[in-house]
């Protein structure tokens, strides 16, 4: 049995077009990782999973429940983190929780609760004086509550720093091994590829790829990461990272001082290299590293991205 | 059930702010200046019946019937539309709660915040008339007060109706202040106009049928009649403001209960209506 069950959904804001015929799978018991930049529909997909918003086309399916018609049992059998955590500012972390347990019918102590996420301490605080980190895992213990089958974290871990991302994935994986499916979304890869059984990249409202991320490094050309150090910044600047940019193959490039980092497929090298001497400069050193998966998930996202050829 | 956690979550979060501590404040010093002012009109009426009526008046009614719509509409114009800017919403409907239960338990957590604005306002209204005057009929206290918080009610349900109808708490406050300009301003004059206009008089000993249900159909003259019914004597009812022995059936005191019910009734009916079926 499928998790989440999206087909054919199109989701219209008057003229922009939020989702063009989305197809997406969630299948029961795993760890799903939503990827795409800001922007790309990640949000307009969860918040029409949980009813917050109607499709304008097409169908959402949880558990093989209607969203529209079955939503409050959704509801029940689902945690949620939405995005950007926001708070009732007078009322206090436990209040929260315990107003989570009483709202889902639960039994659990929101107090274990609290301890899980790491903020017992803070239990009798407002959360108005919570910091982002504080509230975002308030909200984690919120979505904890009766043990749902399915936890949606939209971007979790915003606010989190890298400890609080570290628990937050350890949290994920504990309520993946009792048995719930995951679905959670970022703009990042890194946070997804350690923990996610599958990777759905979404990008202007298509899902443009789908794999495991083993598959989805398999699918892509060879990357490299160019370092490219120059005996001076070029006096058009702009232009030649323009022009840099837009090498076939080349998918992102960063200037950081004197240095350029440039990620772009392996035959696009050489390219790279003759391109920036153009620009009357010289390089003085340059070194490649393997491709990392940020750059993997740039280069599916980015606008080059069509001619790397990696659109399903 | 849903709706009574969502009330009292919502009572909880309400009842800590800031400007309702403000307002209640507010409205004790209007009851206490109330019950000064009715301890020195009331010496002017020998029948005591009518003094202790123009005592309460002075002292409740007249100080809730201007404030308690204000605080009711401040209280509620942001209760959906607020949550809907922040994006707590997305906490609240994340839980299993239909939106029906979260509009309904947002008018009742704020009925409740209100009720606890006119206690506090008619607790120290009623030590200025132990003060000032002497002597309170604790009875007809408790029935002032009853009849004040469904009162409340309404103008929350107004406040709260506009919020779920907008995304924008701006839109839900300039909505909350058209009715409190709406209700105490532009429904008199009109009505002046329109007596003026169709019976051509403006002072009139024994006024028409129509303007008696004009006068008797907003909340605030809703209030007057069905205190002026649970007192059970002469309250400023528009039969005795205008000393008549038969009036429409709209403007019989008891029919005020009819009237602020559907005055309830028709901000929530139009919320749920469209916050049922709105993007969030």
């Amino acid at each position: 049995m499928s998790a989440i069950d999206i087909s054919g959904v199109t989701k219209r804001y008057g003229t922009e077009l939020a989702l063009d015929g989305l197809d997406l799978t969630v299948e029961s018991g795993e760890i799903y990782g939503f990827l795409g930049p800001n922007g790309a529909g990640k949000s307009t997909t969860i918040n029409l999973v949980l009813d917050f918003i109607r499709p304008t086309r097409g169908d959402v399916r949880v558990f093989d429940l209607d969203v529209r018609s079955d939503s409050l049992e959704i509801r029940n059998r689902t945690g949620i983190l939405p995005e950007g955590a926001t708070l009732y500012d007078r009322l206090t972390g436990r209040q929260h929780v315990e107003f989570a347990i009483e709202s889902k019918a639960a039994d659990d102590d929101p107090d274990e609760l609290l301890e899980r996420v790491g903020i017992a301490d803070a239990a009798a605080k407002k959360a108005g004086g919570y910091s982002k980190g504080m509230a975002q895992r308030l909200m984690l213990a919120t979505a904890l509550v009766g043990e749902p089958d399915l936890l949606i974290l939209d971007e979790p871990s915003t606010g989190l720093d890298p400890n609080g991302a570290r628990e937050m994935r350890e949290i994920i994986r504990e309520e993946n091994a009792r048995g719930a499916t995951i679905f959670f979304s970022s703009h990042v890869l890194g946070q997804v590829e350690a923990v996610c059984d599958r990777v759905g990249i979404l990008r202007d409202g298509h899902l443009i790829a789908e794999d495991t991320i083993d598959g989805l490094r398999d699918s892509m050309p060879t990357q490299t990461r160019l370092r490219v150090t120059l005996d001076r910044i070029p006096d058009d600047s702009a232009s030649a990272l323009e022009a840099i940019d837009s090498i076939d193959g080349v998918s992102s490039v960063e200037p950081e001082g004197r240095t350029l980092v440039v990620a772009c497929e392996d035959r696009a090298k050489t390219t790279v290299l003759r391109r920036i001497e153009d620009y009357g400069v010289s390089v003085e050193d340059f070194e490649t590293d393997e491709s990392s998966l940020e750059d993997l998930f740039v280069a599916y996202t980015s606008d080059s991205a069509g001619s790397a050829g990696v659109i399903q | 059930m849903s709706a009574i956690t969502v009330a009292k979550k919502d009572f909880r979060d309400a009842i800590r702010s800031r400007v309702l501590i403000g307002l209640t404040v507010l409205f004790a010093l209007f009851t206490v200046g109330g019950a000064a002012l009715a301890s020195w009109v009331s010496g002017l009426f020998d029948d005591a019946s009518a003094q202790s009526t123009i005592e309460l008046v002075l002292t409740l009614q007249a100080p809730a019937g201007f404030l308690v719509p204000i605080i009711a509409l401040i209280v509620g114009y942001g209760a959906i539309a607020g949550e809907r800017e922040s994006g707590s919403l997305k906490f609240l409907l994340g839980l299993p709660h239909r939106r029906r239960d979260i509009l309904l338990g947002k008018v009742l957590g704020r009925t409740g915040v209100v009720a606890v604005s006119i206690f506090v306002g008619f607790t120290i209204g009623l030590l200025g008339l132990f003060a000032f005057v002497g002597s309170v009929s604790l009875t007809d206290y408790v029935a002032f007060t009853a009849v004040t918080i469904l009162f409340g009610l309404v103008y929350v349900a107004i406040g709260v109706g506009f919020s779920a109808m907008t995304r924008s708490t701006t839109r839900a406050a300039v909505g909350a202040l058209s009715v409190v300009i709406l209700f105490k301003v532009v429904w008199g004059i009109v009505g002046m106009i329109l007596l003026s206009v169709i019976e051509g008089m403006s002072l009139v000993e024994s006024p028409p049928d129509w303007y008696l249900v004009y006068n008797a159909v907003t909340p605030d003259a809703a209030y007057g009649s069905a205190i002026g019914a649970v007192l059970n004597r002469t309250g400023p009812t528009v039969a005795s403001a205008y000393d008549i022995s038969t009036v429409p059936l709209v403007a019989e005191p008891w029919f005020g209960f009819v009237i602020l019910a559907i005055w309830a009734a028709i901000p929530i009916g139009l919320g749920l209506w469209r916050f049922d079926r709105v993007d969030l």
